[in-house]
């Protein structure tokens, strides 16, 4: 049973400007590596598995390519025909299409055909085929012309059957079709009329021929969209026609081995696809398949709780190895969350977020949609789970989390495992000192803290400054310090955060940073705090983004003040450390030079 | 059975299978430079299970007799502690667990060893670490401790007292150099002026990849013999004002092969050979040439080899020692068997008989000193007194074997002994410290009273002043020469270990 695998675009293939600009796909003595002809001038050798050109050859310009190049199985060479009449013959190695060898020709070429295991054949315009070595021997020779006046050739294809060359083309007069049958051996062409099909009307769009013992069995893709089969004996006989019904798609295409190579407007797309093998629960249909979800997901008949609960049956059988399933399920209820934007089935995207299977370029709508509606607990959940956010869209996050009203965040749930309690560690340590502050900004029914510290500002080094932020948000925004960024992406969008938020998110981070400062490994409690360095890094980055603004603001001006003292104090903690350290290393010298004799010394000892 | 290459995601060039092991149960273990233990069943060839360890090669595994446990070893000088455990706590299933890492190595472990009671591991950095299993050991003792060995427990330099000069024994050269001197002097601690430099005289090589097992010099410095582990050779040695030339002492015997212990005789007329075969040859030692003496055969009843030798310097006994098996005393006048050591049940890692008494002082791993009288066939009286009061518990707890005893001529009662990082000198005449004497009692302040001196002095004189301390020995009556070695050295030479990253960066 053949299996279509996932298309993909040869992208080094630009196909020239009209729309039927491919001239034809060939294969090559490789299996792997096929020969594009694009009509305009430009022959390209094409590596499927590595989805690389491997060589492109072009004619010269005011040139132009009229048939597919194609390879001579026997030597490995490529031909390809120019200007009807001009044939070039070249290698792999050759670089210019210019100089390789080329031999004009006396009449007009309709196309070169080659398969394994014969010589290739040229097929002219007027019905005549020659091999390609009888052709060489004397380019210029005369050829004869076998079609009426008006009779063009529409198609073509050359077989070996028993061991000998044939050619089968179908010409055109009228709106009638001939098929010839060239014998090389026998020198033999043989004449036949197809007969139309039911309705006169329809034109006959694409051929494809398969050898079938003693018959060619010939398919017609006729506009009327049926195929027509037709039985043309190789050895002289009459025609016969049979019909079948099949709808088929307008394609034109190519197959060769595992490659199914199509035409997309003006894209050429390969589909590599397998011959499995075939077993008998395969043939009976019992092959488990995983049936798609996206259906019952997206339709838009499913209720919100019928997709909770197919949802969890879904995923109660769901292995790590159908991660794309899971984004699609995700897609598609995106897709139906934005047709309607009453539905928001939020309990469905927490279930697939906790499955770890999704990320940002999975799913890339989840955010935007849960940004949209200030969803923070997906976003917590996003952030934390993702592992590829852009910039923007965490500095969005930021953004949400710093605006959004203390009372939005009351009822909702948010992971807080960030997040210890650091009021109550605070009235552990510092009982005595702090007798008259009572519960600060951390304890959820005071959530205007914020304000009240900047009515009241304290000196710090006097008593502990409160955490500016309700637990909830602190939560939040641990997520967001915890979640990874370049400086480079990143900065261009924390100048878009309002003054007044960058400077609660400023002292939010001076308050993390006094935290870590307390205690001597310099890290915060909590089962996943944020780390000193990714403190520091977001106030440099914050400072480095809107110091300009940051400065003007009144409120700012403490925590300014605190910082620059901070930083002072830093330097010149580290330079007695320097000192000490020279000192030390000064003493060590010594210590050995009165020690150590060197390699060898001599020394007074006395002994007992 | 073949291993996947793919490293932490990435496809190495190759991988190699730094060692397997097979149990009996048909498991094979294998160790590979991806950082993977796997393990693999012999009979399907496939894959059970793979447990990645290492950011670096694992380079060694070893096997407990038991098989249910082992023991592999990193590059990156952690040592992994693999069980075989039950799944649940009542089932009969078991699978391998990886339950310990031990991290004492700085450099690429690449050689373990499992002992019923212990891991040992060893490796680039020189190190060799004994970490005991706790829930094998019995008693939770000093030995229960982890022991880290920096220096071979043997002695790797040799000294001719006549000439001055130290004979170095390293992995393949030797090098021998000349002492400097000095006509200064000075008060304790003092360091002087050199008048003379020391002189290296000479750096012999090996030839081929095998390690030198041990070597020696002769005290009249003309000779200098050393061993692979498949050769002797033997050198002469002239002195010519400054010059020095070296002549090799080809043809020796054919029955010498390889010997663990060379010794030269007091007045360098006769060489003393323990065979890696257990038998020991006497061979005099004439101009240019030699003469086979004797060969004393194995004790019946014993295969193991001697690997310490002592020689009395009147020349009239030679004392060998294996590793487990008593002290033998020879003859060396009637060429017979003198008598033997009663057996201990720890090796002797020093031997050395003194002067005239020709008493012989034997060392053992426990830190035991016993004193046996060639003469008389017995311990000595003080030997005796030891054992009866016992040695003092801190001297008992000590890391490091002596390696080497020499007596003072002048002064009989004295034996001089060091370790790693201390040398006694032990008075006889002074009586023994007792647990609740202060065993390290460096030199009492000279305002003291005499009286508080003799109160607070024992037998045990004990200085830490040199250390790591390889060799020590007597040169004349007044000189102690002292060979410390640096680790700070050892590791300087080292190559850059792997380095793990500790920061985000």
């Amino acid at each position: 049973m053949a299996t279509l695998e996932e298309e993909f675009t040869l992208s080094a293939v630009t196909l020239g400007a009209r729309p039927d600009g491919l001239l034809g796909v060939e294969p090559t003595d490789k299996t792997d590596h096929f020969l594009v002809t694009d009509r305009s001038r430009t022959v390209i050798l094409y590596k499927v598995s590595d989805q690389k050109p491997l060589g492109s050859w072009s004619v010269k310009q005011g040139q132009i390519i009229t048939c597919p190049a194609v390879c001579n199985f026997q030597t490995g060479e490529h031909i390809v025909v120019h200007d009807n009449k001009v044939l070039r013959i070249w290698n792999n190695e050759d670089i210019n299409l210019d100089k390789v060898f080329k031999a004009t020709l006396a009449a007009e070429v309709h196309s070169v055909h080659s398969v394994q295991g014969a010589e290739p054949v040229v097929l002219f315009r007027g019905g005549a085929a020659r091999s390609l070595e009888a052709l060489l021997a004397e380019p210029q020779q005369k050829v004869e012309t076998v079609l009426s006046d008006g009779e063009v050739i529409k198609w073509s294809k050359f077989f070996v059957v028993f061991r000998h060359p044939v050619l089968v083309f179908i010409t055109e007069k009228d709106g009638n079709h001939c098929a010839y049958v060239q014998m090389f051996h026998t020198r033999n062409l043989s004449k036949y009329t197809l007969w139309p099909g039911q309705e006169g009307k329809s034109v006959t769009l694409s051929f494809t021929a398969y050898v079938d013992r003693k018959f060619i069995s010939l398919m017609s893709l006729s506009s009327d969209g049926c195929v027509y089969e037709t039985l043309v004996p190789i050895y002289p006989s009459d025609t016969e026609k049979n019909q079948r019904l099949v709808r088929s798609l307008l394609l034109k295409l190519w197959s060769y081995g595992e490659h199914l190579f199509m035409l997309h407007g003006k894209c050429l797309t390969v589909i590599p696809c397998k011959c499995g093998v075939s077993s008998l629960a395969g043939a009976l249909g019992k092959l488990q398949r995983a049936r798609d979800p996206a259906t019952w997901m997206a339709a838009p008949s499913g209720s919100e709780k019928h997709i909770e609960v197919e949802l969890r049956k879904f995923l109660a059988k769901w292995t790590p190895d159908c991660h794309n399933l899971i984004g699609n399920i995700t897609a598609g209820l995106l897709g139906r969350a934005k047709a309607e934007p009453a539905f928001y089935p939020r309990n469905c995207l927490m279930q697939l977020l906790q499955t770890h299977a999704l990320s940002y370029s999975l799913c890339p709508g989840l955010m935007d949609a849960a940004l949209e509606r200030a969803d923070v607990q997906v976003l917590q959940l996003c952030l934390q789970r993702f592992p590829d956010v852009p910039e923007s869209v965490t500095c969005a996050c930021l953004k949400t989390f710093l605006s959004i009203g203390d009372d939005s965040l009351q009822g909702i749930n948010i992971n807080m495992e960030s997040v210890f309690d650091y009021s109550n560690t605070e009235q552990d340590e510092k009982m005595e000192e702090q007798s008259g502050i009572l519960r600060n900004g951390f304890s959820p029914e005071d959530s205007s803290c914020n304000r009240e510290l900047n009515e009241k500002p304290q000196e710090p080094a006097a008593a502990p400054t409160p955490c500016p932020v309700t637990p909830q948000r602190a939560a939040l925004l641990n997520g967001i310090l915890c979640s990874a960024y370049s400086e480079t992406f990143l900065l261009p969008h924390l100048k878009d955060i309002p003054a007044q938020h960058t400077t609660l998110f400023l002292q939010y981070l001076y308050f993390l940073y006094l935290k870590c400062s307390e205690n001597a490994p310099m890290t915060l409690p909590g089962t996943h705090p944020p780390t000193l360095s990714q403190i520091m890094d977001w106030i440099c980055l914050l400072l480095d983004a809107n110091f300009t603004v940051v400065l003007m603001i009144p409120e700012a001006k403490r925590l300014l003040i605190n910082l620059y003292r901070f930083v002072k104090s830093q330097i010149s903690v580290y330079s007695e450390l320097n000192k000490i350290e020279v000192s030390f290393r000064e003493l060590r010298k010594l210590n050995q030079e009165k020690n150590n004799g060197g390699l060898y010394s001599i020394e007074v000892l006395e002994l007992f | 059975m073949i291993v996947d290459r793919q490293y932490m995601g990435v496809s190495k060039r190759k991988c190699i299978v730094w060692g397997v092991a097979f149990l009996s149960d048909g498991t094979v273990i294998s160790v590979d430079s991806a950082g993977k233990v796997q393990f693999w069943d012999s009979a399907t060839g496939t894959l059970v299970k793979s447990h990645l360890i290492a950011n670096a090669d694992v380079q060694s595994i070893a096997v407990a007799d038991q098989e249910d446990s082992f023991v592999v070893g990193t590059a990156e000088g952690t040592v992994f502690h693999f069980q075989l455990v039950s799944v649940t706590s009542n089932s009969t299933e078991k699978q391998w667990v990886r339950t310990k890492p031990f991290q004492h190595h700085t450099h690429d472990v690449r050689t373990v060893a499992h002992s019923p009671t212990a891991l040992i591991s060893g490796g680039t950095d020189t190190h060799l670490v004994i970490r005991p299993l706790m829930e094998r050991v019995e008693v939770k003792n000093y030995d229960a401790a982890l022991r880290k060995i920096t220096f071979p427990h043997r002695r790797l330099i040799s000294c001719s007292k006549k000439r001055q000069l130290l004979l170095f024994q390293f992995a393949h050269h030797l090098e021998l150099w000349r002492l400097g001197s000095t006509v200064a002097t000075g008060k304790n601690g003092d360091t002087l002026p050199l008048s003379k430099n020391a002189d290296h005289l000479l750096h012999l090589k090996t030839k081929g990849p095998e390690n030198i097992i041990c070597s020696s010099i002769s005290p009249c410095g003309s000779w200098i013999a050393y061993s692979t582990a498949s050769r002797v050779f033997l050198y002469q040695l002239s002195y010519e004002h400054d010059n020095i030339s070296l002549r090799r002492v080809s043809k020796m015997p054919a029955f010498l092969h390889s010997a663990l212990q060379i010794l030269f005789s007091e007045d360098s007329t006769k060489l003393f050979v323990a065979s890696n075969q257990g038998s020991l040859h006497i061979i005099q030692l004439l101009e240019g040439s030699f003469k086979h003496l004797h060969t004393f055969p194995p004790q019946s009843g014993t295969v193991e080899a001697m690997c310490l030798l002592a020689v009395s310097p009147d020349g009239n006994w030679l004392a060998a020692s294996g590793t487990s098996a008593g002290v033998h005393v020879y003859s060396v006048k009637h060429l017979k068997l003198h008598c033997t050591v009663p057996a201990y049940n720890f090796p002797v890692t020093a031997l050395a008989i003194a002067p005239d008494t020709n008493n012989l002082v034997i060392a053992h791993s426990d830190q035991q000193v016993f004193e046996y009288s060639i003469p008389d066939k017995q311990y000595t009286e003080w030997s005796r007194n030891v054992q009866k009061q016992g040695f003092h518990h801190l001297w008992l707890q000590r890391d490091t074997p002596i390696t080497h005893i020499s007596f003072h001529p002048k002064r009989p009662m004295h034996i001089l002994l060091h370790d790693a990082y201390m040398f006694c000198i032990i008075d006889k005449s002074l009586p023994l410290p007792n647990d609740k004497t202060v065993l390290y009692n460096p030199l009492p302040p000279t305002n003291e009273s005499d009286v508080f001196r003799r109160r607070t002095a024992h037998a045990f004189k004990i200085s830490k002043k040199y250390k790591p301390l390889l060799f020590m020995d007597l040169l004349d009556e007044r000189t102690l020469v002292a060979v410390e070695r640096p680790l700070d050295d050892i590791i300087a030479q080292l190559p850059p270990p792997i380095k793990k990253k500790k920061f985000g960066t």
